[in-house]
Parts: structure tokens; C-alpha cells; sequence
């Protein structure tokens, strides 16, 4: 299947979802949809020419789309078995209106397309259009929660991150200019780039990068542009926030990458490289300082989001191969490990129809394995071993070190202040029965296997890949290492 | 790139008095005038285009004239038109964090920061005067449409200011480059989407949920249930 066929029969999938009232139809289609990416992922891999380019090369799926797209299906995969019972206790509640379901369901489909073909998308315009795109779809999926607050979380978001937007654009038509100028034909093509970086103007191409930096800073979750992340993750349903959180937030991280193994071939790579120094210690800082106050466990996860991209920002800026690897690494083990958690406030929601930590009553009594399963997550998270995210985080802080010490002691600090806003808000959250009720008295939401399946498989693969991490996938992240770090 | 050509004052023209719609919406509390300034920035936009057009014989800048005279002109206002029936609302008097004497302070200010911030790098890419006025002009009116966005309240003037910033950042890429015609397309349809979320959930914003429900019917079947057009 190539990508041609795979965008095709998606649009498919979208239309016949938006067409049917069966719910059931309109889970399995979404199912079959994910499913054919993997196919698209293996029907490339199988092929001798690699990379694969289509339409002109306008399109292109390496070692880094098959890894992006990799994690994304898997995440989509996971939600789609969660979100069937999830959004039947929405309807059942009157959280969500039943003639919205097909646009859920559309939406969500129509998501996950824009998601491959950005992580496709060679020419970088056609990239900056799809990352567009999924704010839009995001929006979407946020706002069809029977709630004005929602609307509101979902307006904010698609103003912040499509005005910043706004200005990648202007930084592409300079860069477009600048290859017309020093090439005679112009080109956005990420490839072309690569293999012409040298030839460019390195004044020209930093001003570019720096406009082109902040509007995917914007969608990567990077401060100051954050400010909508958090509310959008804590109104929409957990389904939705899994998926921005853990997939939406990549697309930002990988443009990020692109540009910058641009900037590296120049000579304009050392500020290329502090332009990423700023902005991830300013995540870090500001993520870290903003869960410290944080009375609700979504909007703490999503503050964690802005911390834990500021550090894969550093990563990417210090600018080794091997720093490189861990970032590529930790982008996995997080979207993992976030996914779980957003799932597991899903239950959580459900039982006590708040994110707040305050409504959160004999969680342990009640909700035993929602309630595990988050502080599983969060142990892992925050870097316990022997999880993944351990191993990936105290590399990415090892090399660091290596980089400058002067650089490793804030950055510490301040993940140790994260440290401190997840226990603050657990500790609150699990330690407190409630005065009123005892916990025989709420009435308990039986969580259904479809939603607490996902969560364990998640948890077991974090655990799994943190015990032993296969030749395969090791083998996989050099090669985008050796391809964007030449 | 438009280098060989000679500096017509039409285009400056033209120009100048974009930068005064530009000013107009950063100052207009009248929603209904925001929107014709709007469209007037657009028919002027795409007047551009076929000066330009005419001047240089470029066939992309015909295209992009139909299309920002089918798209801009036309659908975008449309339907914004239409969801301010909806909504019913005539007037954004709630400028969140600056007075319109103040909007205009900082617009000045927006078009010096422009010029000289950019300087340096468009010296790199060309000598042509007209280049430095298109590009200065282009991003000023882009940070003016952020101005917009971030310090009006009403949904209407974020999105106009949001336009506007478009429409900027097009005056800034028909002055430097063209841009293949397939992304000028994507853009488009990437901006009525934008439109038509923002005009979906401003109606529901001003709305209690069955009003919003009723009120989305509505917009979907307006023969059916008698809907303003």
C-alpha cells in the first residue's frame, strides 16, 4: 500500500463514518483505518528503495515518518479500543449528543490522515499546511463536549496555535526565496534542503528558521506558546487528550527536527542551536514552576508536557548524535507513558465527573485500578526505573552534562520541582477519604475491560521496553540519527 | 520575484491603502465595518495580484487574484456574515488590554520594528525599493492581525484579525516569491476551515447548548426551519 493509496482509502473511512449511525460500524472503520497504517508502514518498509518519495517528492516516508507514524498508530490503536466504551458512558451521561458521535468519529479519522501525511510531507510547506490542519481537527474533537467551557478551551487553541502559525509561514516563503535565489529553482523539499544547505545564505536561513521555529514551537507545546495546551487537555474527553497529547504534540517536535538538521549543515548552526537552548530551558522552567500550584491532574500532565518538550528542545539543541538518540527515544517512552496517564484520568473522570483534585474522594477505595494505574504512570514519568522513560531521561540529562555543567544544574533543579508538583497533587488526590461519604456510599463506575485494557498495555510495553529495548528499534533510531545528524 | 520591474506608484498605492484598512480594523469597534474593511483588504489584495500580474506576466498571480477574489471576497465574509446574524451581535467594545488610540501607537511602532528587524536580511535577498515596502508592509499588517487576535474578545474580530494576518503574510510572499500554485490552494482551504470552526463555535459560545443545537440545525437546514440567509 503506498502513501497515494493509504490517503485515498482513508477519506473513505471518513466518509463512510460520517455516514453511518451504527457506533459499532463507526469504531471498526476507525479500527480498519488504523490498522492500514501499519500496513502503509510495513508495504514501505518491505520495499529495496528507501526512502520512498511520492507526487513529485513532494512526499517522503523515512526512517523518521516510519518512527513517527509508528508511535502515532500505536497511540490511535489503543484509543480507538478505549474509546468505544469511553464515549458510550458520554452519551449514556449526556456529556456528549448523540447526533455528534459521527463527528467524533469523522473528526478523529480525519485527524489521524492529516497526522501521517504531515509525518510524510517532504516539502515543508505542504507540512506546515497538514500540522494546520490537525489544530483544526483538534478543535474540533475538543469543542463537541456538551459544554461552553469546552467551546472556549477549544477557540483559545485554535487562536494561539494557528496565529503563531502564521509566522512559519513567512519564514518559509523567505527560505523558498533564498533556494530560488542561490539554486535558480526554488524548493522546500526537506531532502533538497539537506543536500544544498551548505550552498545557502546562513543570515538568510536563520532569520527563516527563527520565524519557521515559532509557529511548530507553538504545536510542540514549547513556552510561551503553551498557554492553550493546558485547558484544551483538561476539557476534552480523555480520548482526545490522549491523542493531542501524545501524537499531536510530535508533529511539532519533528518539524523542529527537520529545520534544525537543516541549520546544521550551515554556518549558522551554533544560534540555530542557542534559539533551542532558549526556548527549552524557558519550557522547563515555566512547565516545571506551573505544576508547582496545579489542583487538576489533567492540566499537571499537560504542564509536565511543556517541561518534558523543553527538555527534548535541549536535547535536540546540544546537538550530538547521541543526544539525538535519547530525545528520539524519550519521544516514545513519553507519548507512551502520557497516553496511559491520560486514560487513566479518563476512568477517573468518569467516576467522579471532574479532573479536579478536590472532587477526588477514596479514589483507592473506589477506583482502585484507575487510581494504580496513574501512580504507575507517574512513577514512570517522572523517571523511575525500571521504566522507559527512565532510561531515556537520565541519558538525555547525561549528555547534557557532557555538554556543560552550567547548563545540567538548572535543568535538574527544575525537573526536581516537577517531582515535587506530582506529589503534591497525588498525595492530595489518593491520601483523602471523604468527610461527607464513605466510600461505600458513592456509587461506583465500573470500568469497563475496553477501557482498562489499553492503560495495562501501555504500562507492560513502558516496563517491557525499559527491561529490554529490541536491536530493532535501537537500529531504527540510529539511522534517523545518521540521516538528520550527517 | 518582481526585480526587473520598474517602481510603479500604483502598487505603492495600493499598498498604503491596505495599511489603512489595516489601521481602520485595528481601531473599529463596528463589527459590520470590520467585515467590509476586510473584504475591501482583500479586493485589494487581489488587485495587487493582477497588477502585478500585468506587470511581470506571471501566470500564478492571475490564479492567485481569482482565488482570493472567490475565497476572500466572497465565501470567507459570507460566512462570517452569516454567523454574526446568528449571533447577533453589532458591536466588540470590549478591547481587552488597549484603547484604539493606543492600537494605533503600537501599529506605528509594529511597521519601524518590521522595517528594521528585517532589514538585514532582505538586503541579502535583493536591492529592489518596492521588495523592502511590499515585505515591511506585509509583516506590519501580519502583526497587526496578531494585535487583533490576542487583545479583542468577540470570536468575529479574532478572526478577522487572524485574516488580516494572513492577508499580511500573502502581501509578503507575492513581494518575494510565488509560491507553487498547489500551496496557495492548501492555504486557502486550511483558512475557510478555520472560518467555518470559528463561526460554528461562536454560535455556540453565545449560546446555551439546546439553543446551540437548534441554532447549528438551523445554519445546516435554513430552507427547512426558515433560516436567515
Amino acid at each position: 500500500m503506498a502513501l497515494i493509496e493509504y490517503a485515498l482509502f482513508a477519506l473513505a473511512v471518513i466518509c463512510l463514518t460520517a455516514l453511518t449511525k451504527s457506533h459499532r460500524l463507526m469504531s471498526v472503520l476507525s479500527l480498519i483505518h488504523v490498522l492500514s497504517c501499519f500496513l502503509l508502514i510495513y508495504s514501505v518498509l518491505s520495499t529495496p528503495v528507501f526512502p520512498k518519495y511520492y507526487i513529485d517528492e513532494n512526499f517522503m516516508i523515512d526512517y523518521l515518518s516510519v518512527y513517527e507514524i509508528l508511535i502515532a498508530s500505536t497511540v490511535f490503536l489503543l484509543v480507538v479500543i478505549y474509546r468505544k466504551d469511553y464515549l458510550e458512558n458520554l452519551l449514556a451521561r449526556g456529556f456528549l449528543n448523540k447526533n455528534n458521535l459521527a463527528l467524533v468519529y469523522a473528526a478523529m479519522n480525519s485527524l489521524l490522515l492529516v497526522i501521517i501525511l504531515s509525518f510524510s510531507s517532504n516539502n515543508l510547506a505542504l507540512l506546515w499546511i497538514f500540522a494546520e490542519l490537525t489544530t483544526l481537527f483538534s478543535a474540533l474533537m475538543i469543542a463537541v463536549m456538551n459544554s461552553q467551557k469546552n467551546i472556549d478551551a477549544a477557540l483559545k487553541y485554535v487562536f494561539i496555535s494557528s496565529t503563531v502559525m502564521v509566522f512559519t509561514f513567512i519564514g518559509l516563503v523567505l527560505l523558498f526565496t533564498e533556494t530560488e535565489k542561490t539554486l535558480g529553482a526554488g524548493t522546500l523539499n526537506w531532502s533538497a534542503l539537506m543536500e544544498n544547505a551548505k550552498n545557502l545564505d546562513p543570515h538568510v536561513l536563520i532569520t527563516a528558521y527563527a520565524f519557521i521555529f515559532l509557529g511548530f514551537a507553538a504545536k510542540a507545546g514549547i513556552a510561551p506558546f503553551h498557554t492553550a495546551l493546558p485547558h484544551a487537555y483538561s476539557k476534552a474527553p480523555s480520548s482526545v487528550s490522549t491523542v493531542l497529547s501524545a501524537v499531536v504534540l510530535n508533529i511539532g517536535l519533528f518539524a523542529i527536527l527537520r529545520i534544525y538538521s537543516i541549520m546544521r549543515e550551515t554556518g549558522s548552526a551554533a544560534a540555530a542551536s542557542n534559539i533551542l537552548l532558549f526556548y527549552g530551558m524557558l519550557s522547563i522552567v515555566i512547565g516545571s514552576l506551573s505544576m508547582l500550584h496545579q489542583k487538576n491532574t489533567r492540566k499537571l500532565i499537560a504542564f509536565s508536557s511543556v517541561e518534558n518538550s523543553g527538555l527534548m528542545l535541549i536535547g535536540i539543541g546540544i546537538s550530538t548524535p547521541a543526544a539525538l538518540f535519547w530525545v528520539l527515544l524519550h519521544t516514545l517512552a513519553y507519548s507512551l507513558t502520557k497516553a496511559s496517564l491520560f486514560l487513566s484520568t479518563g476512568i477517573l473522570h468518569n467516576q467522579y465527573l471532574s479532573n479536579k483534585v478536590e472532587n477526588i474522594k477514596a479514589a483507592l477505595q473506589v477506583q482502585p485500578f484507575a487510581s494504580a494505574a496513574l501512580i504507575i504512570g507517574t512513577a514512570a514519568i517522572i523517571g523511575i526505573p525500571p521504566f522507559l522513560p527512565f532510561t531515556t531521561k537520565f541519558s538525555i540529562l547525561a549528555e547534557i552534562a557532557k555538554y556543560s555543567v552550567f547548563l545540567l544544574i538548572p535543568v535538574l533543579g527544575f525537573i526536581l520541582i516537577t517531582y515535587a508538583g506530582f506529589a503534591v497533587v497525588l498525595t492530595e488526590a489518593f491520601t483523602r477519604d471523604s468527610e461527607e461519604e464513605k466510600p461505600g456510599d458513592l456509587k461506583k463506575y465500573r470500568a469497563p475491560l475496553g477501557l482498562k485494557a489499553p492503560i495495562v498495555l501501555l504500562l507492560l510495553v513502558i516496563l517491557f521496553l525499559g527491561l529490554y529495548t529490541p536491536k530493532e528499534l535501537i537500529d531504527l533510531i540510529w539511522n534517523i540519527t545518521r540521516t538528520l545528524y550527517r | 520575484m518582481i526585480d526587473a520591474i520598474p517602481i510603479p506608484g500604483i502598487i505603492q498605492a495600493i499598498l498604503v491603502l491596505i495599511m489603512i484598512t489595516g489601521a481602520l480594523i485595528v481601531t473599529r469597534k463596528d463589527l459590520l465595518s470590520l467585515l467590509s474593511m476586510y473584504r475591501l483588504q482583500s479586493l485589494l489584495l487581489m488587485f495587487l495580484a493582477l497588477v502585478l500580474y500585468a506587470e511581470s506576466g506571471n501566470y500564478v498571480l492571475l490564479q492567485m487574484a481569482v482565488l482570493t477574489l472567490a475565497s476572500k471576497v466572497l465565501l470567507i465574509p459570507y460566512i462570517i456574515r452569516r454567523m454574526q446574524k446568528e449571533i447577533n451581535i453589532s458591536k466588540d467594545i470590549s478591547f481587552h488590554y488597549i484603547s484604539p488610540a493606543y492600537s494605533l501607537f503600537i501599529t506605528v511602532a509594529l511597521i519601524f520594528f518590521s522595517y528594521y528587524s528585517l532589514s538585514k536580511t532582505l538586503n541579502e535577498l535583493t536591492d529592489n525599493k518596492l521588495f523592502y515596502l511590499g515585505a515591511v508592509f506585509g509583516i506590519s499588517l501580519a502583526l497587526m492581525g496578531m494585535m487583533v487576535t490576542f487583545s479583542r474578545k468577540k470570536i468575529v474580530t479574532k478572526t478577522i484579525g487572524y485574516l488580516m494576518m494572513e492577508n499580511g503574510a500573502l502581501i509578503f510572499s507575492i513581494f518575494i516569491t510565488e509560491l507553487p500554485f498547489l500551496i496557495e490552494v492548501l492555504i486557502i482551504i486550511d483558512l475557510v476551515i478555520l472560518v467555518l470552526l470559528a463561526a460554528i463555535l461562536a454560535v455556540g459560545m453565545d449560546s446555551s447548548i439546546e439553543e446551540f443545537q437548534a441554532k447549528l440545525e438551523r445554519i445546516k437546514h435554513p430552507a427547512r426551519n426558515g433560516g436567515t440567509h
